[in-house]
């Protein structure tokens, strides 16, 4: 040890080298000068040594560096929310397809999360994150035989056989399951098949068209002529959307909304729709696209070079996907999962599908190729956000509200501390007795009351704020009572009495002399303050007394855990934040821990 | 100066302290939303002629004793608080004071347990790892005790609920007693001590991370001091060395220690309490929050400041038991 120590001299700066050599470098004083160290360098050196704390240090650093810079690279939008998404299991490859579809491929339908495709020789193919297990039942193929049409919906799955029998299977309640008569005794052809929100249609080549499932989200309504003369029609989960054979665009609704509100020039010269799901597309036959409904993330902005190019239209649920007549895709809309990313293909594109945020397209060759919504990380909560993305900000928040906490008690307790510590006599007593007071105060229920009588009028960002204030208001009389007893045995030392002798000001006595030395007191206490404070703060946010929805911490993240069935089939909503949260407060923790051990000689011992 | 009179001091000195914080609750209590008055007339103003509602109103205002200046309000309010009479609970339709018996006592059972738990285990365990320090059993304890006293209670409580609830369900899930449960003698206890278990062990869990910590740092310092050597020397027991020698002087901080951790155990019960649906009062005080039961809440936030005093009062006591010098003039 002493040998790394002069060889660590040695290497000491040009100054010291300059100095010894005018000195004339007597060995003795080389020696003294090498064993002096400023306390700070040697609360560094004994801390680097120590290997938890350093772990704890890395570990810490990583984790606040993702919080803070990984937000950039994924941003959120607090207010962001689908039921289609909600309590998907964390993993990828909802776009994987798989290898005996790759290239064999006839339809591919994008569900909810998962994606159903048959090839060309009528096998049926299933992959992805499957809402319920209900969806891996899937009738065998001596039952289906050769199925020639297929579609995946919210968590279920129809598809039709060159017998023209209908199948569905995953969720089979609400009807899902039982066909209407009038469909089973139907001996035209099936021209259409659809499963959406808990409801499934059928169109046959009479242009009859027949729905059945959950009656509750969707009503529809055939005006007069339209039924028996369908030519197509499109689905999202508030209405159907009819093409009649005359080209006529026909809302299948009887009540006024943004989607019956169809451009009148179109009637009569539409060849294909789509719908997404908050608006509505229809092509005409000059290849152009007309869009009517809400502009929501942007799927209503056709981009002006394809105007009258495009031979095929679909939509997902805030895009468009499209086939130009040069045979590439083209995707617009909402890009938050990368849909609009579509891939190139070698040959000309014949066949494409979109739903929810994935597309597919088949060339001609039969390759398929899939993009837009690959999967999540961790998965997603029970209003279908991303949990990774949450966690992150949610990290930040609650590194933010625990360090300004922190922050301001303090500023207090140094104040408060100091003070007391310095001045003594009667201000000590006053001081010591108010710290008191707020020390007896019942901490976690005063939190609750505070949080939840003040903050019932205030908007979140103000109840951020005042999380903060009541979380620093009420903890610093342990760093204050830390500080004083410092500053008492400081006040007596030699260089306070010299400094006092010399005219120094009162204010500049405790600033320049006395708060460096206690200054490492300080933040060992405020560094296990800090992650004291995260814990209250995640504590309140917890039992909904904290930071409130749709702001993320790690505390509300895991409010709506708060069931055994949560626990126990949605794993990934509360396994999550509760790693990352450990892994935060214990290497706060050890930080804490490793630094009052570097500080205090006494326990090196221990 | 005598301990009596020492202990004296310290209660005059707490009762002042806690009118300090009551006047600070009264204006907490002030500030809740809503009028008094009209929440305890609820709907007869719609029933009844706006002069004959007023007349009422100015009356029931005039009993509340609404019209006083704010000194005599608060001095009426803390006189029906020291004598019980704690107001009428808007979501149980009854007085406070009936409503309160059974969670007061389902959240001291929980918490006695879960300090009979701790202590029984971090005082051992804290000697033991001071005495033989720095070996492999040390390390390993010091690991699992910061883990312990870092992470917090609610996610210790999910780990325990998905590990002995939902995949080896040896213990309920949540509750204070199996659904239509009507056994009594034996069967009730064993019952309520089954529903208990897992609250009892994620309580004490977090205490005992941090006093283990606590009473090991306290012995070795006690361990390194001269009188320890004396006794060594004496030819004493090695036992007697650490239990008697030792353990009692290093219990002096332990005391203040663990006297402030029981107090802060009740106020995160609150959370624990809310995770296993446990019918105590901390539910109980997130309950009528939600409910705006205020004369409810601020009999309950009343509990925890008198816990906390009497937490103080108790270290006062414990330390002129423990420490024979004590003497505390300055």
């Amino acid at each position: 040890m002493a040998k790394k120590k002069k060889d660590a001299g040695r290497k000491s700066t040009a100054a010291a080298a300059a100095e010894r050599m005018v000195m004339g470098g007597m060995p003795q004083q080389e020696q003294d000068e090498e064993l002096m160290q400023s306390p700070m360098r040697m609360v560094v050196g004994s801390f680097i040594r120590d290997k938890i704390a350093m772990i704890g240090l890395c570990a810490f650093i990583v984790v606040f560096l993702c919080c803070m810079i990984l937000p950039f690279f994924f941003p959120i939008e607090l207010n962001y929310q689908d039921v289609t998404q909600a309590n998907v299991a964390p993993g990828f490859g909802m776009l994987k397809i798989p290898d005996g579809l790759k290239n064999n491929a006839k339809a591919i339908s994008s569900g909810s999360t998962f994606s159903v495709g048959i090839d060309n020789d009528g096998n049926v193919y299933e992959w992805g994150t499957f809402p319920t297990e209900k969806l891996k039942n899937i009738p065998s193929s001596d039952e289906m035989g050769k199925l020639t049409m297929i579609s995946a919906g919210l968590d279920h799955v129809v598809a039709v056989n060159e017998d023209n029998e209908i199948f569905t299977w995953g969720n089979d309640r609400m009807g899902l399951a039982s066909l209407p008569i009038e469909l089973k005794m139907n001996t035209s052809p099936i021209k259409q098949i659809s499963a959406g929100y808990q409801f499934s249609l059928a169109l046959t080549e009479s242009g009859r068209l027949y729905n059945w499932g959950s009656a509750y989200l969707l009503n529809i309504y055939f005006p007069e002529g339209v039924q028996g003369n369908i030519a197509q029609f499109e689905d999202n989960t508030n209405i159907v959307i009819a093409l009649t054979n005359d080209g006529e665009v026909v809302p299948l609704s009887n009540k006024a909304s943004s989607y019956t509100n169809v451009p009148e020039e179109i009637q009569g010269n539409t060849i294909d729709i789509a719908l997404s799901d908050e608006s509505a597309a229809a092509l005409t036959s000059d290849g152009r696209v007309y869009t009517w409904g809400n502009n929501v993330n942007g799927s209503m902005d056709v981009p002006e070079e394809i105007q009258g190019h495009v031979t095929d239209i679909e939509g997902g649920r805030y895009h468009y996907t499209a086939i130009l007549d040069d045979g590439t895709v083209y995707t617009w809309g909402n890009d938050n999962f990368n849909q609009c990313d579509a891939p190139s293909f070698d040959s000309a594109v014949t066949t494409i599908s979109a739903g929810y945020y994935g597309s597919y397209a088949i060339d001609e060759n039969g390759h398929a190729e899939g993009w837009g919504l690959d999967g999540y990380l961790m998965g997603t909560d029970q209003l279908g956000r991303d949990l990774f993305r949450r966690l992150l900000v949610g990290g930040r928040m609650t590194m933010t509200v625990g360090f300004i906490a922190v922050i301001i008690s303090t500023v207090i307790g140094v104040l408060v501390g100091g003070i007391s510590g310095y001045k003594g006599g009667k201000v000590d007593n006053l001081m010591m007795r108010l710290t008191e007071i707020v020390s007896s105060i019942p901490f976690l229920p005063f939190c609750i009351i505070l949080s939840s009588i003040l903050g019932n009028s205030i908007d979140q960002t103000q109840k951020i704020i005042l999380i903060m204030f009541i979380l620093g208001l009420l903890s610093w009389p342990g760093i204050a009572r830390l500080v004083r007893g410092s500053v008492l045995a400081e006040r007596e030392q030699e260089f306070v009495t010299a400094a006092k002798a010399l005219g120094v000001k009162e204010f500049g006595i405790i600033l320049r002399h006395i708060l460096p030395n206690i200054i490492t007191v300080i933040i060992v206490n405020a560094t296990l303050d800090f992650a004291t404070c995260m814990l209250t703060e995640s504590s309140l946010s917890f039992i909904g007394f904290g930071v409130t929805e749709p702001n993320a911490t790690w505390g509300n993240m895991l409010n709506g855990a708060q069931n055994g069935q949560v626990i126990e089939n949605y794993w990934w909503r509360w396994l999550f934040p509760s790693i990352a949260f450990g892994i935060c407060t214990i290497s706060i923790n050890c930080v804490g821990d490793g630094l009052r051990d570097a500080i205090d000689p006494k326990s090196k011992e221990r | 100066m005598g301990k009596g009179r020492y202990l004296i001091r310290r209660l005059v000195y707490i009762v002042f302290v806690f009118f300090i914080i009551s006047i600070l609750m009264f204006f907490i209590y002030k500030s809740m939303p809503g009028d008094p008055v009209t929440m305890m007339l609820g709907d007869s103003k719609n029933n009844m002629r706006p002069d004959d509602y007023l007349e009422l109103y100015n009356r029931t205002r005039q009993q509340l004793g609404l019209d006083k200046p704010l000194v005599i309000q608060y001095l009426i309010w803390i006189g029906n608080m020291l004598t019980g009479n704690f107001g009428y609970s808007t979501q149980y339709k009854q007085q406070v004071i009936q409503v309160i018996g059974t969670p007061m006592l389902n959240t001291v059972m929980l918490n006695a347990a879960s300090m009979i738990v701790v202590f029984a285990i971090s005082i051992p365990l804290g000697i033991a790892t001071a005495v033989h320090k720095n070996t492999v059993f040390d390390k390993f304890v010091q690991v699992i005790t910061i883990v312990g006293y870092s992470l917090p209670s609610f996610i210790i409580a999910l780990l325990f609920i998905f590990a002995f609830a939902v995949k080896i369900p040896i213990f309920p899930i949540s509750g204070i007693r199996s659904p239509g449960f009507t056994g009594t003698g034996m069967a009730f206890v064993l019952d309520t001590l089954w529903h208990m278990a897992l609250p009892v062990i994620v309580m004490s869990i977090s205490g005992i991370g941090s006093i283990t910590r606590y009473v090991r740092a306290e012995m070795i310092d006690v361990l390194r001091m001269d009188y320890i050597k004396t006794a060594r020397a004496k030819g004493l027991k090695e036992k007697t060395v650490i239990y008697v020698h030792a353990f009692r002087n290093a219990l002096i901080p332990i005391v203040t220690i663990a006297t402030a951790w029981v107090v802060s155990l009740f106020g995160g019960s609150i959370v624990i309490e809310s995770v296993f649906l446990w019918n105590g009062l901390g539910k109980m005080l997130i309950d009528s929050l939600m409910q705006r039961d205020f004369a409810l809440v601020l009999t309950l936030q009343m509990f925890y400041v008198i816990l906390s005093l009497a937490g103080n009062v108790i270290m006062d006591i414990a330390y002129t038991i423990v420490d024979p010098r004590v003497r505390l003039e300055n």
